[in-house]
Formats: structure tokens, sequence, C-alpha cells
């Protein structure tokens, strides 16, 4: 951790995570009002005394939807990702330790999955799911699992042919042993790493799922459904817009910056530059 | 048979080439001050694809106007909401209501030049019956038993049930006179061609980018069309639309959207309208299951819908507050609907009688488009719970909205264009026959003073029962219709007598002229 | 690195196609509706909706459907949109020369600007420079388009200072400047978050050649600094920037979907989202195949350029 602190990066990174995740677990109990209420008299009003952050168009105070929409949309980009890790996780383990046959046929169909862009691929698995939270979430997660595959199996094999391990068949411990004790805390590192930055892909398809209408409906305050359903009205009131954009870029940055620092503070190679 | 003409309000019946439009212009004031001028080329922007001219079963809201150009019917529905003559000049039924004859004008051509006679009426309406064919009008004329050219110019319709209101039927948007020959070709042709007798030709048609329609100089109305074409522009993006056309690149904007309104209304060199219509939005509640059964229940919701609150949110004030009837008040036979206040009180109250001391909770459904319905959905949630009702709302892509809840569910947002008469508009949703009948409110009373309305001729008779159906409805409360939505549309101050119908569908751009000046 | 290697990747390509197109195919029909309850809509009655769906097709068995469909497709024949009244070929042939149009156009400004900044970066490592550059890249990354591109309006489009078309589309042999104008948006919105990226990447990869054994030796033998980083390091660099340009092809192709239906550009994004919508299954079809080949031989073609710029990549 103090590796990570010490990179400018990883500091900016880590503040802006600790803001976000506060928001996330606290903004439901600290928002001024409920994020659904309508101020019919105060519809598409800047920020003011009364509503810090403006109003949007049915005249709910924006502050109070930011802070509701926080849990939601961290929640969505750490289950989403997690979701994929695991499953990509499982299946990229398995390959590297099975080998053979097993592996070459694993690998051929996670080159067929990737063989979609990965925005297309998301869009048609939600659009086949029906749209809602939970279906782009599993999108997301099924979209995710071929690359995070790919990355734990190619870090199995490095791990594979270290002295550690040849030393545990050496000594005749069954495979299982091998692999929940040698290989899979050895393999660990690079997962963590690609996942914390995964995060905030998850995050960004997540909100623009939500925008395309086939996330979060409704009248939830997940951020990119804020973004779209202000849209019509952005110009006449543009912090209804603004603000939910803005505080998704902010949170897709916050874990983009940790994962990469952490990524520097694991690999020492990469540090220097 | 005696011969009889249904009287209607404000018609004078068999008057040929009349100005449908010119009877309530909002811009009509200018329009009789000056001598329409002749020439020029009228383009509309709209947002909405044009993806098929096929008038037996399109319905976009670009492609109305397009068959309302390309195409005639027996009879056209007026800015009065009335039934008029089209094609046919005048036409007669007999007492009992079961038989109508429609006479044709002389010398109707189609604009391929071949003559457009009884037989090509006869062709239509038996497509447009055949349920092998995709038809939009079937439902509104299912009642006609037999279609017989008594002789070139003379049509009769023979009635299974007593229909009075048949005119206002042929006048549906999706019953427009074909050709036989067009009938005889494979009805996929339909699609992208145009054979019709309206008073434009169709010239290009590109669904990605522009229809182009010219003056069909063998028109029925003399000197009509004053334009000598027509382009509809597809603008793929609302913003885009509205900068084109407050910059003087298109001549009419098709329709406003609420949020933009206020704008386009207050620019330089614009003319605005708002036509008070019947389209509306309405909840439905199904009443054959726990607890919309209980009336109680549906009057507790309709007393926690602030109605003001929903035309001020959601339609921007462009509408009025409707009180849970079907019928709008440009209807004829429509009563003054008694305004229903705002009561959550009241609707506690209600819903404790009815055995929900401490609220109800229920599942709202909204299809996704357009967004009216979710904005319905949201709008009612928070006015509904001071009331006592824990809405959730589920939105839902609406082609699994089609398949799964329309027809089907339980509690969800409809909406609905206007009809234009009072036995259509309860027979689209209302009777246990209706076409679209989803709240199982079914009630025998009810349908047979519908059946009794549409087989008397007399006026004042219908009158009475027109407002006894009414009441009926207020009774009981088997939707709760929370506004009336305007129609919005907007012209250049060189464009003259351009606007639409209440009940949109009608644009009688043949009034149409342009003054560039 | 051989032909046999190039067949075998196509062979694996034309294997995953005919997958996709089944699955989609697959899916579509178990969904509830279909394009003919989508036409027909609130106006449909049972036999209508028969009917219509007699007209359309669709009430033949699902294998036949998917037969025609394949037969057709070897033909060359892709058949008629079912929403549009109008040749799928037409259709998706049109919406792909606009998208393909926005693409190269955000695609070349992009490399032209990316590479350039990324080498600054690199160069001037710790500089006011390398932050700017930095920030920047990570701000880029982490905006995802519509809020870029809605940022973008509010500044560019609003309608009391409107420097740019809100959106829409304008045929480039109609008015080419009024092309431009409406292009610019869509571009740079799809530009920044490449940009962002592609510099990046190119920073990091010239940062760790500069540090290499062989520029510390070439510096060592009094090679000329710019002869250093023009004739070793950028070479150098270059192919892990070419891989990621080709990674970023499939970014494009993702984000162009979001980019036309914001700025309402007539592309194959916002006509997919349109054929998702009514269900126009020769329409969603043909542009998913479009797409995924698309990505496919872009990545195929980066393979090859990256094996001929750097021959220590071997191909097994």
């Amino acid at each position: 951790m103090r590796e990570i602190l010490r990179n400018p990066a990883g500091l900016v990174g880590s503040v802006l995570l600790v803001i976000v995740l506060a928001a996330a677990v606290l903004g439901p109990f600290v928002a001024p009002y409920d994020p659904q209420q309508f101020h019919a008299a105060s519809r598409l009003q800047g920020p003011s005394a009364a509503f810090w952050l403006g109003t949007d168009q049915y005249g709910r105070d924006l502050l109070s939807r930011l802070l509701n929409g926080a849990p939601a949309t961290v929640l969505f980009g750490l289950g989403a990702t997690a979701l994929g890790v695991g499953a990509g996780s499982i299946i990229g383990v398995v390959a590297g330790v099975a080998g053979g046959r097993v592996d070459s046929v694993i690998m051929r169909v996670l080159d067929g999955l990737l063989a979609m862009p990965e925005l297309l691929f998301t869009l048609l698995i939600v659009t086949f799911l029906g749209g809602g939270t939970s279906q782009a979430m599993l999108a997301v997660a099924v979209t995710f699992t071929p690359g995070m595959a790919r990355i734990a199996r190619s870090a199995v094999l490095s791990v594979r042919t270290r002295d550690y391990v040849q030393a545990a068949i050496a000594r005749g411990e069954s495979r299982a042993w091998i692999v929940g004790r040698e290989v899979l805390p050895n393999a660990l590192g690079p997962i963590i790493v690609e996942a914390t930055i995964r995060v905030s892909f998850a995050i960004m398809i997540g909100a623009t799922l939500g925008f395309l209408g086939l996330g979060a409906q409704p009248p939830s305050t997940e951020w990119g459904l804020m973004v779209a359903e202000a849209r019509q009205f952005m110009f006449r009131n543009p912090w209804c817009v603004a603000v939910p954009g803005v505080a998704i870029a902010v949170t897709a940055m916050g874990f983009n910056l940790f994962g990469d620092a952490l990524r520097d503070a694991f690999d020492p190679r990469r540090r220097r530059i | 048979m005696t011969e009889f003409m249904l009287k209607r309000r404000h018609v004078l019946m068999g008057m040929t080439a009349t100005t449908l439009g010119g009877l309530a212009l909002p811009g009509g004031l200018r329009a009789q001050d000056a001598t329409p001028k002749r020439g020029g080329t009228l383009r509309i922007s709209h947002t909405t694809r044009i993806a098929t001219l096929n008038v037996l079963n399109l319905s976009g809201p670009a492609e109305y106007p397009v068959v309302d150009m390309l195409y005639s019917g027996l009879t056209r529905i007026g800015l009065d909401s009335m039934a008029h003559p089209d094609l046919a000049e005048r036409w007669e039924a007999t007492p009992d209501a079961t038989e109508f004859t429609f006479f044709l004008r002389e010398g109707l051509t189609f604009h391929d030049g071949s003559p457009c006679t009884a037989e090509d009426v006869v062709a239509t309406y038996e497509a447009i019956l055949n349920p092998d064919v995709p038809a939009a009008a079937r439902s509104v004329l299912s009642m006609i038993d037999k279609i017989e050219a008594v002789d070139p110019l003379t049509v009769r319709f023979h009635l299974s049930t007593p229909f009075a209101d048949l005119p206002f039927s042929t006048a549906h948007a999706n019953a427009r006179i074909l050709s036989r020959a067009a009938l005889a070709a494979p009805l996929t042709e339909l699609d992208t061609k145009a054979n019709g007798t309206g008073p434009f030709k169709l010239e290009t048609y590109d669904s990605a980018r522009i229809l182009r329609m010219v003056r069909n100089d063998n028109y029925y109305q003399p000197d009509k069309p004053y334009l000598d074409a027509v382009e509809m522009l597809l603008f793929p993006d609302l913003a885009a639309e509205s900068a084109n056309f407050l910059s003087g690149a298109t001549d009419v904007m098709l329709t406003v959207q609420q949020a933009e309104y206020a704008r386009i209304a207050a620019a330089a060199g614009i003319e605005a309208q708002r036509v008070a219509s019947g389209r509306y939005v309405c909840v439905v509640m199904r009443q054959d299951q726990k607890p919309w059964d209980d009336v109680r229940v549906r009057k507790a919701l309709a007393l926690a819908t602030d109605r003001d609150l929903l035309v001020e949110v959601i339609l921007e004030g462009l509408g009025r507050p409707a009180y849970d009837s079907l019928v709008a008040p440009e209807l004829e036979y429509a009563t003054e609907k008694p305004v229903i206040p705002y009561d959550p009180d009241g609707a506690r109250k209600l819903l404790a009688e009815a055995g929900y001391p401490d609220g109800l909770k229920v599942e709202l459904v909204a299809s996704d488009r357009p967004a009216i319905r979710v904005q319905t959905a949201i709008a009612l949630q928070q006015s509904a719970a001071a009331g006592g009702f824990d809405i959730n709302i589920v939105t839902m892509p609406h082609d699994t909205y089609l398949a799964e809840v329309w027809m089907k569910g339980a509690f969800y947002i409809g909406y609905w264009g206007m009809q234009p008469t009072i036995d259509s508009t309860y027979k689209l949703l209302l009777t246990s026959d209706g076409s679209y009948q989803d709240t199982e409110w079914k009630n025998a009373e009810f349908d047979s003073l519908i059946a009794e309305g549409s087989a008397t001729t007399d006026p004042a008779k219908r009158a009475e029962i027109y407002a006894r159906v009414q009441e009926m409805e207020l009774a009981d409360t088997p939707y709760v219709v929370p506004f009336f939505e305007d129609v919005l549309t907007a012209n250049s101050d060189k464009t003259f007598g351009w606007t639409v119908a209440p009940i949109s569908r009608y644009y009688y751009t043949e009034d149409v002229w342009l003054d560039r000046g | 690195m051989t032909l046999a290697y190039v067949l075998r990747r196509l062979g694996a390509i034309i294997v995953v196609l005919a997958i996709v197109t089944i699955a989609v195919f697959g899916i579509t029909v178990v969904l509830p509706g279909n394009a003919a309850v989508m036409i027909l809509g609130e106006h449909a009655t049972p036999e209508s909706l028969a009917a219509m769906e007699r007209q359309l097709g669709l009430n033949q068995p699902v294998l036949t459907q998917y037969l025609n469909w394949v037969g057709g497709v070897l033909h060359g024949d892709f058949g008629m949109s079912l929403r549009l009244s109008l040749p799928v070929s037409q259709v998706v042939g049109e919406a792909f020369r606009n998208s393909l149009s926005l693409a190269l156009l955000a695609l070349v400004t992009v490399t032209a600007v990316a590479i350039p900044l990324g080498v600054i970066a690199a160069l001037r490592r710790g500089t006011i420079w390398d932050l700017m550059i930095g920030l920047f890249s990570y701000v880029g990354t982490a905006m995802p388009e519509f809020v870029t591109a809605t940022l973008l309006l509010i500044i560019f489009a609003s309608p009391e200072w409107p420097v740019l078309p809100a959106g829409g589309f304008v045929p480039p042999g109609e008015d080419l400047v009024g092309y431009l104008r409406h292009a610019i948006l869509p571009a740079a919105t799809l530009g920044l978050i490449l940009m962002a990226h592609i510099s990046r990447q190119v920073r990091s990869e010239m940062s760790e050649v500069l540090s290499s054994d062989f520029i510390r030796a070439a510096r060592l033998k009094g090679i000329r600094e710019r002869r250093v980083i023009w004739r070793h390091a950028l070479p150098n660099s270059l192919a892990p920037a070419v891989a990621v340009i080709s990674l970023d092809i499939g970014y494009l192709l993702g984000g162009i979907i979001v980019v036309e239906e914001i700025f309402a550009w007539p592309g194959l994004g916002r006509l997919l989202i349109y054929a998702l919508q009514n269900r126009d299954l020769p329409v969603i079809q043909a542009v998913t195949l479009l797409l995924a080949v698309v990505y496919a031989l872009s990545n195929l073609v980066a393979d090859l350029v990256i094996a001929w710029l750097d021959p220590r990549v071997h191909h097994a």
C-alpha cells in the first residue's frame, strides 16, 4: 500500500477511490432529500442553496440522486468484474493446469469469443437478456470472461515452470494441493491487477448500457441512466447531464489510476518507467 | 329505401370541394385575408422513419401525412373531428343503419391516369376485410357483411349489425382507396410504390433521407393543390431538426417535442401550433383479480393522481387534465366531466375501506417507448405515494412489453391516439368485445347501450344514450386517464394553411400554400 | 509466418462467423415477440399478426428460415429488411460507408496526433508536458463516449451559441464542408478516448525501449540523440503501437454504436440499434457479421504487420 501511495498517480487514484467509496457507503444516508421526490416549482435549476447541484426535469435534487446512485454504480462495477474475473480465472486455471487437449479446446473457444468487438458483444447479450441491471451485469461479466481466462491461463503457465512448483511435483504432492497452495497464490497478482483496472471498464460499460436504455431502468438513480433521462433537457440545464457524467468519469479514473499503481507495485520492472 | 342523411353538426352534406382545412385554421385568419399563391415546394421535417408506404397497415407518425397526401378515402375526418366527403361526394343510409350507399365523384383518376371506380372501392374493402392481409382498418370495419358496386359510381355496403358511424370508419387513415391493379400485384409492392387519388403523386422515396411528392394535376378539387411539390425530410435527430427549421431550411416541423415547444414558439418568423387533442395515457387496471376488482381501489388511485402536476411535469403544460374518461371533449356527444381533485387523504380513506388500511403495494409496468409512458409512471409513483400507494415501477423494452404485458398485465401504462367517435373510442378498449379490451371490466348494460347507440340514427336519442354510457364509465373508473396530450406542430410564417386535425393523421396539405415573398 | 498460418486464421474466422449467425438467429427466434409484433404494435389483432407473419415468412419452421437465409447469403443475397422495405445490402451498405468514413476520420486524426504526443511524453519524462499528457490520457480513458459526447454538445452545440451542428449527417458528395462540420463532434468523441489510449501506450513502450540496453549501447557509441530516437527507438516501439491501434479498432466498432446514436449519424451502429429495437433479424445478422468480419480481419492484418515489424514474434 505504501508503494502505491508513493506513486503520484496512485495517490490521486486512492484519494478518488476513497471519496467514491465513501459516497457509495454513506451517500444514501447523507443525501439531503429523497432522490425521487419532485419539487415541481424548482424544475431544471442550477445549483442553489436549497439544491447544491441543481435539479432535473422533475425537480428532483441532483445531489441526492447522485449520492443514491453511487452504491448502484460502484456495486455494478465490482459485481460484474467479480463475476467475470471469477469465471474467467476458473476457466483459465483449468486450461493452464490441465494442458493438452482440454487446454487447446478451451483456447479455441476463447479465441472465438474474443473475435467479437467488446461493446457489440455486450450489447447483443444484454438485448437478448432483455435489459435491466442484473442482465447488464451478467452481460459485462460474460464479455470479461474470455479475456480474464487468457490472463489467468498465462499466469498459471508462467508459475507452473517455477522451481517451487517443480519441487512440489518432485515431492509427489497431489495435484489439487499444488494448484491450491503453490500455483493459485502466485498467479493471483496479475489477476488482481487486471481485475482492478477492469472495474473502471465495467463501470463505464454499465453506465453506457444505462444510457442506451439497456441497463438500469427508471426511476433508478444509476448515473448513466440519469444522463440519458436528462439528455432532452441538457441545453436548458447542463447540470443535469454534467453532474452524473463527471461522477462516472471520476469513479472510472479512480479505479484506473489505482489499478495502474497496483500493477507498478506488483511489477517492479515497470516502476522505473 | 327511405332517403336519409346522417346529420352532423357543421357539415353540409354532399358539398363537394369543401376546404376541409379551412374550417378552423389557427392561421385561418391570415389564410382568409390573402389569396392563396400557387407553386413552391413545401419542406416538412420529421424524425421518425417512413419505413413503408403500405397504406393498409402503416402506423408511423411520419407515414400518416404521406398517405394523406398520396391517397384519398371515401370519406375523411375534418378539423371539426367529423366525417366529410372525400372520394364519395355524398352518402345515404337506411334508417336502421344496416345499408350504406356511397356516391363517388365523377371523373376520378388514379395517379397513373386509370379511372377510379366503384370496382376499385370494392376491391380495396375486400382486401381490408381479408384475414390473410394485414390491414389496420379491419377492426373498425368488421361489421361489413358484403360490399357491391351498384354502378361505376355507386358502392353499397351491407352491414351484419347496424352501424350509424360507418362514414367515420371509412375515413380511417388505413382505409384509403387502392386500385384493383395494385391489389392484384404482390402486396409488398405497396411498401415502396403508390398509385393513389390524393393531391400529390410519389416522385422519389428514399426511406433513409427524403420522400418527394409532386402536384397531382388531376386532383378532384379544382385548382388544388396550390403547391408544386412536397418534400418529407428525415432528420435523424431532434436537435438537428429544430436547428434546420429555425434557420429556414425547412418550412414545417411535423412534430414539436414538449420540451422544445416554448423555445420554438418564441422564435421569430415561426408559428407554433397547439392542437387540443384526444390522445391520452391510460392506467390499465385488470379487474378480474385483486386488488383492482374493487372499485374503491380504482377510485383511490384516481384521487391519488395529481393531474395538474402530471400535465405540468410531463407535458410541460401542453395538454389538459382528463378525468378518467377516454372520451375527448372534442367528440360529438361528449359530456362535461366533473373535476377529480387531488385528494391523497381521500385516497387513503378509500383504500382503508377496501381493506388496505396500511396502503397498497403494486407493480406498475411501463414500456420504454415512447418515453411518455415511463414519465407517467414516475410521476404517478410520486403523486400516488401520498395516497397510500407504494408503486414499484418495472420498465421494459417495447418488444417484451408487446409480447408479454400488453393485454395481459395487471397494472400497466397504455397510450392511445384519439378515435373519431365515442363508439370507436369505447369499442377500442371498453366493450366486452373491444379490439384491445384489456381491463376485463366487461359490463353487459354498457355493451348493449353502445350497440343501441350505433344502431340509432336519431341524434337526440344518441346523445341520451352516450350521456348514459359516459356516466357509467365515470361511476366505475375502469381506467385512470390522467390527461389529454396536445398535438404540437410548427410552420414558418411564410407557410399558410398548414395544420393538423385533433385526431392527427389528417393534414389537408392540398390547402397549404407558400409565400416566400 | 506462412501462407498456411494466414489460411488457418481465415478458416477460424469463418467458423466463428458461422457460430455468431446461429447464435444471433437462435436467440432472436426464442425471444418473445418478433418483427410482425413490432410493425403492428398496438394495432395488432391475432389475425392481422398471423397475416403479417405469413407475409414476412416468420411462420415457417425456424430451421427453414435459417437455411433460407444462409442460402441467400452464400449467393450474396442478404434478403429484405423486415422493417424498412429495402434490400438489406442497400441499407447496410449505405450505413457501412457512413460508419467507415467516420471511423477512418477519427483513426487518422488520432494516429497523427497520439503518436507524437506519446513520443513527446516519453522524451520529456517527468516534465510538465509529460504530466499534462498523462493527465489528459487518464481523463480521456475514464470518460465513456456518451459523457464526452454530451459535454462536447453542451459546449459546442447549444442553441444559444451553436458553433457546430448538434447531430445529423450530410452526404459528402452533396456538401463536403457540411459533411465535415457534422463529422467533427462525433469524430472528436471517438478520437479523445483513442488518443488517450494510444498516446499512453506509445509513451510506455517508448520509455521501455529508451531505457533498454541496445539504446544505451547506441548512445554510448556516440550516435546522435535524434538518430537514436528516429532510427532505433521509434521503430522498436511502433510494433506495440500497431497492436494497440488494432485493438482500438475493436473499441472503435463498439464506440461507434454509442456515438452514432448520440449524434444521429446514419451508420452501422445506429442501424443496429434500430434493427434490435424492431427485431429486424436480417439487418441484425448482416450488421453483426460485418462488424465481426472487420474486427477479425483488422486483427489478422495487425498480427501480420507486427510480425513484419518485429521478426522476433513467432507464430506457433
